[in-house]
């Protein structure tokens, strides 16, 4: 398990379930924005943040949900699991985030220092899976130990400059599964593979 | 002598009167930018040149204390608008609703202007009242987005902004801007949202249009309501 703490305490509150909430702008935004801030914070460097490029992602986001969704209701967690990997995908894609300089106060070897921003993305992903499925199932998530693992990262940077479709694979990793690297922004294509892993 | 107490004294309806003055102050900020961005003062030779940047000047101070007179008026004498939190399908009921609407839209196009960087259009109060009056009394049956769609399309035929050629808006691509600003307005009116998170809710309409800006673009270029009531379904829920 990695030592590396999701920061879902910082997401704001709603009257609302989190699986509502975070489908909205509204609080999408206001919960991006709380949580750059406060990892660059952390991270002794601060964020841009471009609002077009978050609502467009969000907005693609949307569509990929609702393309996606399993009308299998057995399928429920499994695939809310697969809407943080797509929404990892639609933020890398547009990368509404930019770091303003180093950051400073993070452990040279670290993926926070390596990559700022794909760090900072990945973790807000991480913390609204993990407030949302304690809300939802009561269960608890644990990253894979992955994510202390520099070359990943590496991986992750180098391919989802080329196909954001990466990212979602690279997240459901941390989460502890095998993605379907063929298309692992495909939900589809991940229960196949669970099927013909079993 | 009538006992003057018990008179019932009704407030004229100051709406033509902000009206006037809101086109006063479009045309005197317009004009003076239109001067400025045409005369190249500098370029004429002297004593010219001393003269018409004398007179641009005075111009100028006369073109702001008229706009901070109007403006002033505008908001203290008139007395100031205020946005609404009650969602359209709500506010369609309501007694004295086209006023209520006509103010609502007054404001948040007013402030969607803003962030979409174009602070400079007029916004015609007058014409939203009357598309009111002319499409939403007689749609009470429908659903709300259908009868949101017919408003947006009918705000626009009644040209609620006008002065939108002059000003390109740095998020919007050319030629969208009214359509654009119009949805984002009709799109958080149907939200639901409290007090507190009124203008957040705005702020994300504005940018769900601005994401959505082709789309709405065609849909409007076509006339379409039926496409229009259809994105207002899709996208209500989730500003």
């Amino acid at each position: 398990m990695s030592e590396i703490k999701v920061g879902s305490a910082a997401l704001p509150p709603t009257n609302e379930p989190l699986r509502v909430a975070v489908r909205r702008l509204r609080w999408f935004k206001v919960a991006f924005q709380g949580f750059v801030e406060a990892t660059g914070r952390d991270l002794g460097c601060a964020f841009d943040i471009d609002d077009a490029k978050l609502a467009a992602a969000f907005m693609r986001w949307l569509n990929a949900i609702e393309m996606q969704k399993p009308s299998d209701k057995s399928q429920r967690k499994n695939f809310f699991e697969f809407a943080a990997a797509l929404m990892l995908r639609e933020l890398t894609t547009d990368m509404p985030v930019m770091a303003k300089g180093p950051a400073t106060l993070a452990d040279p070897g670290s993926a926070a220092a390596f990559w700022p921003e794909g760090y900072c993305l990945t973790m807000f992903c991480l913390s609204v899976h993990t407030a949302a499925m304690a809300q939802e199932f009561h269960a608890q998530t644990i990253v894979d130990p992955a994510i202390d693992d520099l070359r990943h990262w590496w991986s992750f940077k180098e391919n989802s400059m080329h196909d954001a479709g990466f990212s979602a694979g690279f997240l459901q990793m941390l989460l502890g599964n095998q993605p379907n690297w063929i298309m692992p922004d495909v939900f589809r294509a991940r229960i196949q593979s669970d099927l013909e892993a079993k | 002598m009538p006992d003057v107490s018990r008179e019932t004294f009704t407030l004229p309806d100051a709406m033509p009167l902000r009206e006037a003055l809101r086109g006063l102050r479009f045309f005197l900020r317009r004009g003076g930018e239109t001067i400025v961005e045409t005369l190249n003062v500098d370029a004429l030779p002297k004593p010219a040149s001393n003269i018409a940047g004398a007179v641009l000047r005075e111009a100028g101070e006369v073109a702001r204390s008229v706009d901070e007179l109007t403006s002033g008026m505008a908001k203290s004498v008139l007395g100031g608008l205020s946005s609404t939190t009650t969602p359209l399908q709500l506010l369609i009921g309501k007694p004295n609703a086209a006023a209520e609407f006509s103010g609502a839209v007054y404001v948040s196009l007013s402030a969607v202007l803003r962030h979409l960087g174009a602070p400079t259009v007029l916004i015609s109060e007058a014409a939203a009242r009357a598309t009111y009056v002319k499409l939403a009394a007689p749609a009470m049956d429908a659903a709300v987005e259908i009868r949101a769609a017919a408003l947006t399309l009918g705000l626009l035929g009644a040209r609620v902004l006008r002065g939108t050629t002059a000003q390109q808006a740095a998020l919007v691509p050319g030629g969208a801007l009214e359509a654009v600003s119009i949805f984002a307005v009709m799109l958080w009116l149907q939200s639901a949202r409290s007090e507190d998170e009124n203008e957040t809710a705005l702020v994300a309409a504005s940018d769900m249009a601005v994401a959505l800006a082709p789309e709405i673009a065609q849909a409007v270029s076509q006339n379409d309501a039926d496409r229009i009531a259809a994105l207002y379904r899709k996208y209500v829920p989730h500003v």
